[in-house]
């Protein structure tokens, strides 16, 4: 009975130190905390894209490198990073987001006013250029008390019109000349169909980016989706004419010229990749995806075209976006300073200082990634156009081949993304948009007015 | 039908039904003519398996001599097993060969045989560049963590209300036999509140492997069974045992375990096999990609990665799997089919 | 301290001592590892789903809600949706998953020579991770002419199929790959019920004159019944609760073709970039458990009468 006693005892203890390693063992590094160590503000921060090349992360690691020798007390640790609708809920819930992250312009407000990005107005303040921000993109990171809680940071975007030269050049269209109407959109998409049996045009449908291209489609058209009221709530107009004239569109090349080929299920990365393996002739998505095209999808620089988005009737306007950089809230004081410090080395000196920029543009090139990708003005027209000729010899990407769109899209009226419940609308789109390509009796009206009942009942929840 | 949602053991309706009543047929291997099998005392049960009666089928041997029978049970016999041939070989004859043609050709002429040659750096490619090697890796982690929980919280479990038996053992079993009519869905959301913000530990449990081990030892399933399977060992021995001295320990450890090597087996294979097919658990608790396993890793990596090199990696993904079991065979279809054995 | 020595025997004190002695601690050593891994991620988790699902949470304020939560869900058009479509996959699934694979068994059972390769070549399709097996259809349902199933159906003069694309065709798609996936397991459960049929009965059959058919219908049939019904009320707890092939192939698309029970949990705890609704999602899970726990039971009360033997 001793010897069972002692073991008991013995077993016991071992069980609770195993316990208590489980505990201290485990979970890694969530910079919980003060997120030091010996005087070392460790910051995780966001990389790239999930699979891209490895050049595009050694070029990463190489600013990474400049960035800790100029700020010895700062440990930097990148992690990929891919936001989608789907899953940064469950990430920012979970907090596994890395100290710095990324979220679209339209997310900002609604984050802010849930209190889950940190303040980081004071840290902002100090930036030499804080004052020079265009005010459109800065309000998308500011809270309803006007401090700043997440900055404009990159692919501040105008949808762009994507086409493939080497399609063109099979359908015996010149690539060169791409359409400026939707009627030769149509005309040119249907060229490329017969040709070469490849999708002539296609969209997005799934994870929300389906109603974020349909809504593009509609501004371009004169459409709205959601106006904003007087005392602040949103009503849905998605049954406007702007929307069903879009769908209709979509409706004819799907089933009259069978252009659209013969797969639908597509969201932003796997349209992306459906077009640098040449199977897509046309598509809408932001203006810089070029980037990721290169990084991710490997395309072959000299297939690649970008033209405007054809705008007709009144109103119409290109619809933009952009890329916030925000903190989290579990960020101690001096990671907060050091998660200042990274955005303004990483995503925006190169904008406002020579000497960054051309440092970025080097390093980029060193890793054959691309630089010069057509994107908008955070800061001013005239900022722009100057940051580019700093680093007019380094840039690598085609952009002759991008004139259709970087010639007029400063003239073209700029229309924000929907303000209120702006991912749930896109879902309730999405819905439409598949429904019309997969059906070819979709009635376009009652599924618009459904889906606009069903986002009003969202918005009015939520307003209230 | 479907695949496990959970990390509380098996929920395929194969496994179920194995389990429900698996316990009763293992207990029969274990002890013949021993130790009263508790299932079905009043059914007339066979004492034990008598090999030339239980390979005989429908068919008698005068049946078999009648050619109408012997003709038409080959065709069937020839058309099942072709049927079988093409679409369990199939769909993975197609795989291999996927995984080295280029990409281009996949598209275009997907069952065409090599029109252009062979891409055999998809294979390297997939390997280094796609890093499946980790993945895979990550994946034989977690299955083995998730089958040291499993086997750890079955085995002391089943001795406890089995051996031990004390005055809370009733209350113990009941509990556990309640959690074996929730579905797998009503535990998702608040086992990932409980693994976000754990009530003793002060720390989230997120992106730890800790996150998917500790909770596949919650199966009523597997502790259940161990249960049945202890029940039916003869208590003379463990008598004995006590009469020479022998602890509680040392009766867990030397008589007990030895003599469930079979049903051990079975848990094994069972924890083994739903640690790899895992889908939505890992996804949901393992967000950091450097430690997701194949499971997760594959789908994500779907629309960034080139087809070929994709069906590289999934090639690579399935081969141990079907390398396990033609190695093991026997002991994967003896788990699977060990249900069938009881009736009712 | 009054008590007589019977009665002292016939109520044993119970002290910390005497505990430790008996083995209380050792016996307490063996339920921990149980106690606490049910007790953190099995009991507690229940007892969080019933209390959530009358909460209106995001993590961030929680609420007590009472019913409202279960209202919502109600109310929520896709509800319906996603019932239906579970409805039918289940339907699907039992129409191809229950017979087929009784009728492989039933011929397995009677082959004599390498009954080995049968049995393998059968439960190949699940050793197959399911990812692995999703991804791969997922190329194989390729709706362009030159996609692999359609390919095949070009051999035999047939027209190219949608497949995913089609609101109509993504859900049986869907079942074709679940069932290959699945129905080795079923092929081997059967099979192993086959082989225990005792032969006394096949003899005593033939005695009486009884036709090969007769045979089967008679002896086979019913010493299958157990495992027939077992199986068959597992299949539908299992597919009820089907997620993968949804999310994996489809989303839940084309516009909600394919959305199920579990899909919209998922949506609804998961599913939204700015926080999810998890009291909703628990209400829903609840629902679900309680549907599939009243199917049981009467499914139990019903086939206690049939499956006597």
């Amino acid at each position: 009975m001793r010897s069972s006693r002692t073991t008991a005892l013995a077993l016991t203890g071992a069980l609770s130190f195993t316990l208590l390693a489980a505990c201290s063992s485990g979970s890694d590094d969530a910079g919980e905390g003060d997120g030091t160590s010996g005087g070392t503000t460790v910051l995780r921060v966001v990389s790239l894209l999930p699979g891209s090349e490895q050049e595009a992360f050694d070029a990463f690691d190489e600013q990474v490198a400049q960035f800790e020798a100029a700020n010895p007390d700062i440990d930097v640790q990148p992690e990929e990073y891919e936001w989608k609708a789907t899953t940064f809920a469950a990430q920012l819930a979970g907090g596994t987001l890395p100290d710095v992250f990324e979220i679209p312009f339209t997310d900002g407000k609604t984050l802010i006013e849930n209190g889950q990005l940190a303040d980081i107005d004071a840290q902002f303040q100090a930036l030499p250029y804080a004052d020079d921000f265009n005010p459109n993109v800065l309000e998308a990171g500011t809270g309803a008390d006007g401090k700043v809680y997440a900055i404009p940071a990159k692919s501040v975007y105008g949808i762009g019109l994507h086409y493939n030269r080497a399609l063109f050049e099979q359908a015996g269209l010149d690539p060169d000349d791409p359409p400026t109407t939707w009627d030769e959109v149509r005309a040119d998409a249907k060229a490329i169909a017969d040709a070469t049996g490849q999708a002539g045009y296609a969209t997005m449908t799934q994870n929300n980016t389906g109603g974020w291209q349909l809504t593009v489609a509609s501004y371009a058209r004169g459409g709205r989706v959601e106006t904003t009221n007087d005392d602040g709530t949103y009503t849905a107009t998605l049954d406007d004419a702007g929307t069903k004239e879009a769908l209709e569109y979509l409706h004819d090349l799907r089933w009259e010229d069978n252009s659209m080929g013969a797969n639908f299920l597509l969201d932003w990365s796997s349209i992306n990749q459906a077009f640098a393996a040449g199977q897509v002739g046309m598509y809408t998505s932001g203006s810089d995806v070029y980037t990721s095209l290169v990084q991710t999808d490997a395309i072959d620089p000299d297939d690649y075209g970008l033209t405007a988005v054809p705008l007709e009737g009144d109103d119409a306007g290109v619809l933009g976006g952009g890329t916030l950089a925000a903190v989290s809230t579990s960020a101690s004081e001096a990671q907060k300073e050091a998660a200042v410090k990274w955005i303004d080395f990483y995503y925006l000196r190169k904008l406002t200082d020579q000497d960054a920029a051309v440092k970025d543009a080097e390093t980029l090139v060193a890793s054959d990634q691309p630089v010069g990708t057509p994107v908008l003005p955070i800061f001013s027209q005239e900022q722009y156009d100057e940051s580019q000729t700093w680093i007019a010899d380094l840039v690598n990407v085609p952009l002759d081949q991008m004139t259709g769109f970087t010639d007029v899209i400063f003239d073209q009226p700029l229309v924000p993304e929907p303000a209120g419940s702006t991912q749930e609308l896109y879902g309730a789109l999405d819905t439409v948009v598949q429904a019309v390509l997969t059906d070819e009796d979709a009635d376009i009206d009652a599924l618009l007015e459904q889906a606009d009942a069903n986002v009003q009942a969202i918005l009015d929840k939520n307003a209230g | 039908m479907t695949t496990s949602t959970s990390p509380a053991g098996p929920t395929t309706a194969a496994d179920l039904a194995a389990a429900g009543v698996a316990a009763g047929a293992a207990a029969s291997p274990a002890a013949p003519g021993r130790g009263r099998p508790r299932r079905g005392p009043r059914r007339g049960r066979r004492p034990g398996p008598r090999p030339d009666e239980a390979d005989r089928g429908a068919l008698s041997p005068a049946d078999w001599r009648r050619p109408l029978v012997r003709r038409s049970m080959r065709l069937s016999h020839g058309v099942l097993l072709a049927l079988l041939v093409l679409c369990g070989l199939g769909p993975l004859v197609l795989l291999a060969k996927f995984a080295v043609t280029p990409t281009q050709d996949i598209l275009r002429t997907p069952l065409a045989v090599f029109p252009n040659g062979v891409a055999w750096d998809n294979l390297s490619a997939a390997w280094n560049d796609v890093q499946v090697s980790r993945y895979f890796l990550n994946t034989v982690v977690l299955a083995a963590g998730a089958w040291a929980s499993q086997i750890l919280v079955a085995t002391t479990g089943g001795y406890l209300l089995s051996v031990l038996r004390p005055r809370y053992a009733k209350v113990v079993q009941a509990a556990v036999l309640a959690t074996l009519f929730v579905p797998a869905v009503v535990l998702l959301v608040p086992l990932y509140l409980v693994i976000l913000d754990p009530p003793l530990l002060g720390r989230s449990l997120m992106n730890s492997y800790w996150a998917v081990w500790l909770p596949a030892g919650a199966s009523a399933f597997n502790v259940l069974l161990m249960q049945r399977f202890f029940d039916s060992l003869p208590r003379e021995v463990f008598e004995a045992a006590r009469v020479d001295g022998a602890g509680p320990f040392r009766l867990f450890w030397s008589i007990v375990l030895p003599m469930s090597r079979p049903i051990l087996g079975v848990v094994s294979v069972f924890a083994v096999i739903a640690s790899w097919k895992d889908f939505l658990w890992p996804l949901l608790v393992l967000r950091d990609p450097d430690i997701q396993p194949l499971s997760v890793r594959l789908p994500s990596l779907q629309a960034t990665t080139d087809l070929g090199v994709l069906m590289a990696a999934l090639a690579i993904s399935t081969l141990i799997p079907v390398l396990l079991f033609l190695v093991f065979q026997r002991l994967f279809l003896r788990g699977a089919g060990l249900g069938g054995a009881v009736k009712g | 301290m009054a008590l007589t020595h019977d009665a002292r025997e016939a109520r044993p004190r119970r002290t910390p001592v005497t505990w430790v002695r008996r083995g209380g601690l050792s016996t307490l050593v063996f339920a921990l590892p149980l106690l606490v891994v049910f007790g953190l991620f099995s009991w507690l988790p229940i007892g969080r789903a019933v209390v959530m699902s009358l909460q209106e949470t995001n993590l961030v304020t929680t609420a007590w809600v009472g019913l409202d939560n279960f209202r919502t869900v109600l109310a929520d058009p896709l509800l319906a949706t996603a019932v239906g479509n579970t409805l039918w996959f289940a339907a699907l699934a039992l129409l191809f998953g229950y017979p087929v694979p009784l009728l492989a068994a039933v011929l397995m059972s009677e082959v004599r020579r390498a009954k080995g390769l049968y049995s393998a070549l059968a439960y190949l399709p699940v050793v197959v991770p399911p990812v692995v097996a999703v991804l791969l259809w997922k190329f194989f349902f390729d709706a362009r002419p030159e996609g692999v199933f359609n390919t095949m159906l070009g051999w035999v003069g047939a027209g190219p199929v949608p497949w995913l694309q089609d609101a109509d065709w993504a859900m049986p798609s869907l079942v074709l790959e679940a069932t290959w996936a699945a129905a080795g397991g079923t092929i081997i459960i059967y099979l192993a019920a086959l082989t225990s049929v005792p032969g006394e009965l096949y003899d005593a059959a033939e005695v009486d004159g009884a036709s090969v058919w007769r045979k089967v219908w008679h002896v086979t049939m019913p010493q299958l019944r157990g495992v027939l019904f077992i199986t068959f009320i597992l299949q539908i707890i299992g597919t009820a609760q089907v997620f993968l092939e949804p999310y994996l192939f489809t989303d839940g698309g084309p516009a909600n073709a394919t959305i199920t029970v579990l899909l919209l949990v998922y949506r609804y705890a998961f599913g939204q970039s700015l926080g999810g609704d998890y009291g909703a999602a628990t209400a829903l899970s609840l629902m679900l458990a309680a549907v599939l726990a009243v199917l049981s039971v009467v499914y139990f009360r019903l086939t206690r009468s049939w499956s006597q033997t």
